[in-house]
């Protein structure tokens, strides 16, 4: 039936998107036991902005390469891309993106087009077509992550 | 986030990749058939014992010719199901009184047993005292319909010779892509309507011709079916469209152009993307909420709030409380829940913290509201992310007059704000409060998970 496979389906993915985001967290904690190392690396991020990212990649991760938009997370938050930030500035990231967008002939989208190519990652080279695909993909993504948290927050933190 | 999970469910069945999905129909399968061949048997010796007549012989007939169900997927091939179906024209005319065994005939016909089992049920003319192994024998197809159904939600296109008149089927099998396309949507009609066919042999055949013009519609082809109820007509067109439905499926490129319209290559090329973005657009109109909205443009809108949103409850939910204390020390230096009457309040963790420490100077908070009262008139979002950023959110005042008084008696509540005409906006989702937010995604009430919040909070 197609309830069964679907709850299956979407179970497995938050159990995998969980189990990547705490491990995250794990990793985060164990690098975390001298404060005082923070300033030396130079990246001034806040705790939060952290668990941010680190949720971002993790979820990128559990869905691997299969999606325009996770190759794109990775490779902006990869550990060679960290390192590359930290010792160059944010800067040299705005000149990987050179290819130019593909700005498709439809005129009834105004800016939308452009707002959505902000806010989905990697969607800055992508085609009407493949960005609506992506967003829908990063949506159902994001909720699960989203859920994810939740509920770790509301069972763990009481 | 409640309404997204029926939704994520179905398209999550979809978006996986299908070799996964096929092991599972593969091993259903199997055990489907080691079901049906043993409730066979089972069923087989029952009629035999209490059915003496003379058709107990063609019972047992009946169920020692269907063959040993083979579990490969490359039995259920088009070309078989013709040759199963090749018996059954001449029947048509005489199937005014078993419908029920017809109608599951229409529904199961890609599995080689049930096939020749229905074609042998309808061959031997079945009468009154048969019906209850032809009830048996229904239920038996049932299953194989219900599997038929999850085979055909979860499955590839390409497996199931389902009458499929897209040109887009491979694409849709490529990009798993199809959250609730008309892909599925073909499946879910085409077998709604021998669904229909089946409990339609209660109702008369009044509502089939429908789904036989849907069938005209959808092939776009000349079949046409006789006029002799849903099932006779359905199983016409099942197995000419299901050959036909195979052709345009393979070769992508040739479009069958409909009357009327250009067959230029270069409006070919333009409709075809039209309609990918169209069942795209319609494919994240499941997924978002608040979705009724039949324009483009506004959809479109809908969805950059909703991923907007999406990506502030990431943020808000590694800020509250995985963030810890931590997180929570530097906003606090200059909130105050205490400070004004206005509609700004502190949600989640943050307002229980904040709710424990002394007021703030008030002229920052004016500040704030100076700022997010510039911030509204230009854009609600930037607005909203601004108290975000600030641990702050926004809700009506009656709710947060309501909130104060029931937690803070200190409070000295005036009703004077730049803000107030958000009071009576409702929940359009901008102006959403984090507390609310947490409420529509936990499904509690917004009050208790606050003050739960602030317990904990202070107790840390």
């Amino acid at each position: 039936m197609i309830s069964k496979g679907a709850t299956r389906n979407s179970n497995s993915r938050r159990i995998k998107f969980a189990r990547r985001f705490v491990s995250a967290l794990l990793h985060m904690r164990n690098q975390n036991p001298r404060p005082g190392s923070l300033s030396i690396e130079g990246s001034v991020r806040t705790r939060s902005q952290r668990i941010k990212i680190a949720a971002y990649l993790s979820m990128a991760q559990a869905v691997g390469s299969r999606r325009a938009w996770s190759r794109a997370v990775l490779s902006k938050l990869g550990s060679r891309a960290r390192r590359h930030m930290r010792r160059m500035g944010r800067s040299s990231l705005g000149s990987l993106k050179k290819k130019r967008v593909i700005r498709s002939y439809s005129p009834g989208e105004l800016g939308q087009a452009k707002k959505l190519r902000q806010l989905v990652p990697g969607g800055e080279t992508m085609d009407i077509c493949s960005l609506l695909e992506e967003t829908a993909h990063y949506i159902t993504c994001l909720a699960t992550q989203v859920k994810v948290m939740q509920t770790l927050a509301d069972n763990f933190s009481k | 986030m409640q309404p997204c999970s029926r939704e994520m469910q179905g398209i999550n069945a979809l978006l996986n990749p299908p070799q996964i999905s096929l092991q599972d129909l593969h091993d259903q399968q199997q055990q489907q058939q080691s079901q049906i061949q043993s409730s066979n048997i089972h069923r087989q010796v029952q009629n035999s014992h209490f059915d003496p007549t003379s058709h107990d012989d063609f019972l047992e007939q009946m169920f020692s010719t269907i063959p040993p169900p083979s579990c490969s997927w490359s039995d259920l091939n088009p070309a078989k199901t013709p040759a199963a179906w090749d018996l059954n024209p001449r029947d048509l005319s005489d199937d005014t009184a078993p419908l029920n065994p017809d109608n599951n005939n229409n529904v199961a016909f890609q599995f080689d047993d049930s096939a020749n089992l229905a074609s042998k049920l309808r061959n031997h003319q079945i009468s009154g005292s048969a019906k209850s192994a032809a009830a048996a024998a229904a239920m038996m197809l049932q299953q194989q319909l219900l599997m038929s159904r999850g085979v055909a939600g979860a499955g590839d296109s390409g497996l199931i010779p389902m009458p499929l008149s897209l040109g887009s089927a491979d694409d849709n099998v490529d990009g798993s892509s199809s959250f609730k396309s008309p892909n599925l949507g073909a499946h879910d009609d085409s077998v709604q309507a021998l669904f229909n066919g089946f409990a339609g042999s209660m109702h008369g055949p009044s509502q089939t011709p429908n789904q036989t013009q849907h069938f005209h519609h959808s092939q776009g082809g000349p079949v046409q079916g006789q006029n002799y109820g849903s099932p006779g007509a359905a199983m016409n067109q099942a197995p000419a469209s299901g050959s036909a439905g195979s052709a345009p499926a393979q070769p992508r490129q040739r479009v069958r152009a409909r009357r009327g319209q250009a067959t230029d290559p270069h409006s070919i090329a333009e409709r075809l993307r039209r309609e990918r973005i169209a069942e795209r657009m319609k494919a994240l109109q499941e997924l978002v909420p608040n979705a009724n909205k039949t324009d483009k443009a506004s959809m479109l809108d809908e969805i950059i709030d909703y991923v907007k949103f999406l990506q502030l409850q990431v943020k808000v939910l590694s800020m509250s409380r995985l963030g810890g204390a931590a997180a929570v020390a530097p906003l606090v230096a200059d909130m105050s829940p205490e400070g004004g009457g206005d509609c700004i309040q502190a949600g989640g963790g943050n307002g229980g913290a904040q709710r424990n420490q002394t007021a703030s100077s008030n002229d920052t908070l004016m500040v704030t509201e100076h700022q997010v009262a510039k911030l509204m008139e230009e854009d609600m979002g930037s607005a909203m992310q601004y108290l975000q950023g600030k641990g702050l959110c926004l809700m009506p005042i009656s709710l947060a007059t309501v909130i104060s008084t029931a937690t803070c008696h200190s409070r000295n509540p005036t009703n004077r704000s730049v803000l107030q005409p958000n009071g009576g906006e409702g929940p359009s989702s901008p102006s959403m409060s984090v507390l609310t937010v947490q409420s529509a995604t936990l499904g509690n009430g917004t009050v208790d998970a606050s003050v739960k919040d602030s317990n904990s909070v202070s107790k840390t």
